[in-house]
């Protein structure tokens, strides 16, 4: 995780010096009815000369003492959604010193935190009134981008002091947290407000913005979304396709299976119909994956190694290296069951004669075994 | 005593040569010294073995005494392992020593489990040799025997040869000679194995406890750390016997507890408890287990249990995989039970079936000194550390690989989390602040979480939770969140593949019926503990360690009414249950006896 969030700050660092240059510190004032530039603090692309247009939406967030914050739909200009915004005053309350947090929430189609906007008249601010700093917002983005943040499981008050035992609640995963690493996560001096910032965004309202996307998608945004570099939009669209999709759209399938995470790649893996598997042509691409791949990934094609082609199975014996023991183990199963051909033969004793080959011992084994 | 065989071997070959030989268990040198003694891996090595756990500082020798029946001239091989091969140095070699003689070949080189030959000796005419293991890194070598031989003639490496040939060597029979009879066999003494012999010894059951560990608790002893989550349900005044504080994963306070549970579970009398006795077979005929073959973890002797009842709380499901009990491993497919959870999607349950589980981990920490603490450099760790830096390790550090299992790669998931740990430690090093850092202590046990799940009468799964079914035979109840844990990898490749993130499902209350917890085709078999029967998703809430202490309460209560009738578990669900209810119910409320306060 903290390799995440690093470079996730680094990128945020040079995002944010970028935004230095286009906008003046204190930012753009607000428009009532969408938006004609990239939010401030913003984790999803943004093309050049975007307009978004909002439309009200029947959801809306419940702030205590204040009542209903309406969330909006930004379109684009074809009528597609693209972002959900809310324009959001809540309390914050520390030790009874209440005050109100002006701040414009924006979320992806499937919920998940896509950035803000602050409030050039109505800056945050913190326990002692202080404004926050450039490098405070930027802090704030950060924690608002990390849906595993440490603030996730606890309530205020387990922040504050050493979290005691607690029955029942207290999950595996929680016992390590202390408060240092709540520190090093939040806003100096602005705990409540980053508590709340993060409970608002991540809160209940993320599967509704789900479900209503789900409700209302068009084919169109499914393949948008597909062509997009956002993993969950990948994942939403391939959890929606059908064999006629997967054809149609294999190209890029394929090149998502190349340079996707490792869960999407799984994925695709596990789910491309039969139909690829029957078929030489639109296996290969994912073949050509094969060293590329993480180790997971490549388990779950190793499960489709009795469909591939003797070429298929050649080219990957030039890759033995790249496999663990027991993927190595299988794919010797199988060549073993086909009968092994020279050209893999004389790749198999390159690998067993090279002594930087961990498991050069496994393959010289194979051999002995399959020439007895 | 050692273990020793003297065997005389006759190959017949173009002459006939009569060869003498010894087989040296290492586990049972008569002192270890720094070294342990692992049992963990018995099943996919063979045997257990001896390992310099320094965390980088060299240990003791072990040494031993050996008596030859004939003097001569005698070859002599090591059965080891590099652990972590590669370009470096092997990080775990060590040394033999015979008698004053440092034999030359740094052993613990070769990949992979096997012989590597040490050189030749000389028995003299007092035909005895003083044995020594010298370890030369302090980073986990490792030796499983030392084999002696008159003839050159190296003994074989695969897995099966070598099964044959020990029991040739050994003269071993089939099976154990010491048969031991009891009313309750429990194997596995973590939480859920020691309530469940605590509750049925309540009832006037003898009990046979057989755990592999010199301390009870499981991943809740002072060796492994874990500290005990839930709630207690109906089972309060067992599980406080047994629980730990609320301290960090890994904290030393566990040693206090430690003693508790040690003391409370050995204040039974009618608990034989065999502790450092492994079990390595259960035998079922017409789905009846017979019987539990154990063998103690150093001296090698062994025991077979017979009782009408045995329970698995191995957590691995060990009786039941041997006695052919169903089970399951991995993720069923979303729809299998309907365990969706859009908001996770494919992180949580999967579209189709596959092999992933929750991972095992390797608990450890580091702490301050007074003065400068070198650490040295491992290279060998670096492949799996990256640049990843720490001081301490908790419950994240876990790993978990669809190319491995849990069960059968045991050892190579644990030797990664250690390539992990020492690798991050060394990075943490690196930096100023930590010069006078140095490692306390990093658990050599690997504590795991999801392996095979034996199948009951019913499964419990995310929906029963989610639904709070109150099942007529509800016996554990929780409030816990259920927590599924993934590889943070999966979500960008350049996270470390050692680290694991948790997804939390918060709701109010469920319950496990007691019919997840007997097997479904083996008629006198129990299972307590993560081993019992639930999907993946299932596990995710009741695999933490008060939990699973109320499903072995249940089933030692259970296993009494069973004795008193004479009946199997099944039974018990399908005609006593109001007594099997009220049993649990009155039990809350047992006078504590005299001689107890
Ligand atoms: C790092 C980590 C953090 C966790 N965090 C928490 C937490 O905070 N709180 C919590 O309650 N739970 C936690 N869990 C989960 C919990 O510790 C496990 O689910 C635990 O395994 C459940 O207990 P058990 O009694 O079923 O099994 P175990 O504790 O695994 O006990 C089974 C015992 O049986 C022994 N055994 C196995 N095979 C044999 C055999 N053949 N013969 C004899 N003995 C055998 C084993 O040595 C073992 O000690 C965590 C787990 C890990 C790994």
């Amino acid at each position: 995780m903290r390799y995440r969030l690093l470079n996730l700050f680094l990128f945020v660092l040079w995002y944010g010096n970028a935004q230095f240059a286009l906008t003046d510190i204190g930012g753009a004032v607000l428009q009532e009815n969408g938006l004609d530039r990239q939010p401030e603090f913003f984790n999803m692309p943004w093309e050049y000369g975007t307009k978004l247009v909002k439309k009200e939406t029947s959801m809306f967030i419940e702030v205590d003492s204040i009542g209903k914050q309406n969330i909006g739909l930004l379109v684009d200009q074809r009528e597609r959604p693209i972002l959900y915004v809310s324009d959001i005053e809540t309390p914050v309350c520390a030790d009874g010193d209440c005050k109100l947090m002006n701040i414009r929430l924006y979320w992806t189609l499937l919920g998940d935190y896509a950035g803000f906007d602050r409030d050039s008249k109505l800056p945050l601010t913190k326990n002692d009134h202080d404004e926050f700093s450039m490098a405070d917002y930027l802090k704030l983005h950060l924690l608002l981008t990390d849906a595993n943040s440490i603030l996730k499981q606890r309530k205020i008050d387990e922040l504050i002091e050493k979290p005691k035992p607690s029955e029942g609640n207290g999950p595996d995963a929680l016992s390590g947290a202390t408060i240092k690493e709540v520190k090093e996560t939040v806003v100096s001096g602005a705990l409540y407000s980053c508590y709340v910032a993060w409970h608002l965004v991540h809160g209940q309202l993320n599967a509704k913005l789900r479900e209503y996307t789900s409700s209302q998608v068009t084919d169109e945004t499914v393949f948008q979304m597909l062509h997009s570099a956002n993993s969950n939009y990948q994942m939403f669209a391939l959890g929606r396709f059908d064999e006629a999709n997967y054809k149609e759209h294999y190209a890029r399938i394929a090149n998502i299976f190349e340079t996707g995470i490792p869960m999407v790649r799984g994925f695709i893996c596990k789910n491309l119909p039969e139909k690829f598997w029957k078929t030489p042509k639109l296996q290969n691409l994912f073949w050509n994956a094969f060293a590329d791949v993480d180790i997971n990934t490549r388990s779950l094609l190793l499960e489709h190694l009795n469909s591939a082609s003797t070429e298929t199975l050649e080219r990957i014996s030039t890759h033995l290296g790249v496999m663990t023991k027991n993927q190595l183990k299988i794919f010797l199963e199988q060549i073993g069951e086909n009968g092994l051909v020279e050209p893999i033969r004389k790749n198999l004793v390159v690998f067993a004669n090279d002594e930087k080959q961990t498991y050069g011992y496994i393959v010289n084994q194979f051999l002995e075994e399959y020439e007895l | 005593m050692n273990r020793i065989v003297i065997s005389i071997f006759t190959f017949f070959l173009v002459n006939i040569v009569g060869a003498q030989d010894i087989l040296l268990e290492a586990e049972s040198f008569d002192n270890p010294g720094g070294w342990v003694v692992d049992p963990q891996f018995v099943e996919q090595m063979g045997s257990p073995y001896l390992m310099a756990h320094g965390m980088g500082e060299t240990v003791q020798n072990a040494t031993t005494q050996v008596s030859f029946e004939k003097s001569g001239q005698y070859h002599i091989w090591v059965r080891t392992m590099n652990w972590a091969p590669g370009e470096w140095d092997a990080p775990g070699r060590f040394n033999l020593k015979v008698d004053d003689t440092m034999l030359e070949k740094a052993l613990g080189l070769r990949s992979g489990w096997g012989w590597e030959y040490v050189g030749e000796t000389k028995i003299g005419k007092n035909k005895s040799a003083h044995i020594e293991l010298v370890d030369l890194t302090g980073f986990n070598g490792r030796c499983d025997a030392i084999y002696f031989s008159t003839s050159d003639k190296e003994p074989p490496s695969s897995a099966k040869k070598l099964a044959e040939w020990r029991k040739t060597v050994t003269a071993e029979s089939n099976a154990p000679e010491e048969i031991k009879n009891y009313d309750l066999v429990i194997v596995g003494g973590g939480i859920a194995g020691c309530a469940a012999a605590i509750a049925s010894a309540e009832q006037g059951l003898k009990i046979a406890l057989v755990h592999d560990r010199p301390l009870l608790g499981g991943n809740a002893s002072s060796e492994i750390r874990v500290h005990t989550e839930g709630i207690y349900g109906n089972f309060e005044r067992i599980l406080r016997m047994l629980d730990t504080e609320h301290y960090p994963n890994g904290h030393v306070e566990a040693e206090i507890d430690q003693e508790k549970r040690d003391k409370n579970v050995k204040s039974y009398e009618n608990i034989d408890l065999f502790l450092n006795w492994r079990a390595y077979d259960a035998k079922a005929e017409n789905n009846t287990i017979q019987y539990v073959d154990a063998r103690h973890t150093s001296d090698g002797k062994r025991i077979r249990f017979t009782a009408p009842r045995f329970v698995d709380s191995t957590g691995d499901g060990w009786i039941g995989f041997w006695a052919g009990a169903e089970f399951s491993y991995g993720r069923e497919s979303v729809d299998t039970y309907d365990e969706a959870w859009e908001k996770h999607g494919e992180l949580w349950s999967p579209k189709e079936a596959d092999n992933a589980v929750m991972g095992s981990s390797v608990l450890w920490g580091s702490k301050e000194m007074e003065t400068d603490q070198d650490f040295s450099e491992v290279p060998w760790a670096m492949p799996v550390a990256k640049s990843y830096k720490e001081v301490k390790g908790e419950w994240q550090w876990e790993f978990s690989r669809n190319d491995l299992n849990q069960i059968e790669d045991a050892e190579e998931i644990r030797d990664h989390m250690l390539r992990a740990i020492y690798g991050s430690f060394s990075n943490a090093k690196k930096e100023p602040e930590n010069a006078k850092r140095k490692l306390e202590w990093v658990s050599y046990l690997v504590g795991k979480r999801e392996s095979r799940r034996l199948v009951g009468d019913h499964i419990f799964t995310f929906k029963d939770a989610v639904n709070e079914i109150k099942f007529p035979d509800a016996v554990v109840v929780e409030k816990r969140a259920i927590d599924v844990h993934y590889q943070t990898v999966l979500e960008d490749e350049n996270n470390p593949d050692f680290i694991s993130e948790a997804l939390f499902y918060k709701g109010i209350q469920y319950y496990i019926p007691y019919r997840s917890l007997y097997s479904k085709n083996i008629s006198n078999l129990f299972m307590a503990g993560r081993n019992f029967s639930c999907s993946h998703i299932g596990l995710g809430g009741p695999r933490v360690m008060r939990t699973t202490g109320q499903m072995g309460a249940a089933v030692g209560f259970a296993a009494s009414l069973c004795e008193k009738y004479d009946v199997d578990p099944r039974d018990i669900y399908t005609g006593y249950l109001p007594e099997y209810l009220e049993l649990i119910e009155s039990q809350k409320y047992r006078k504590i006896p005299e001689s107890k306060k």
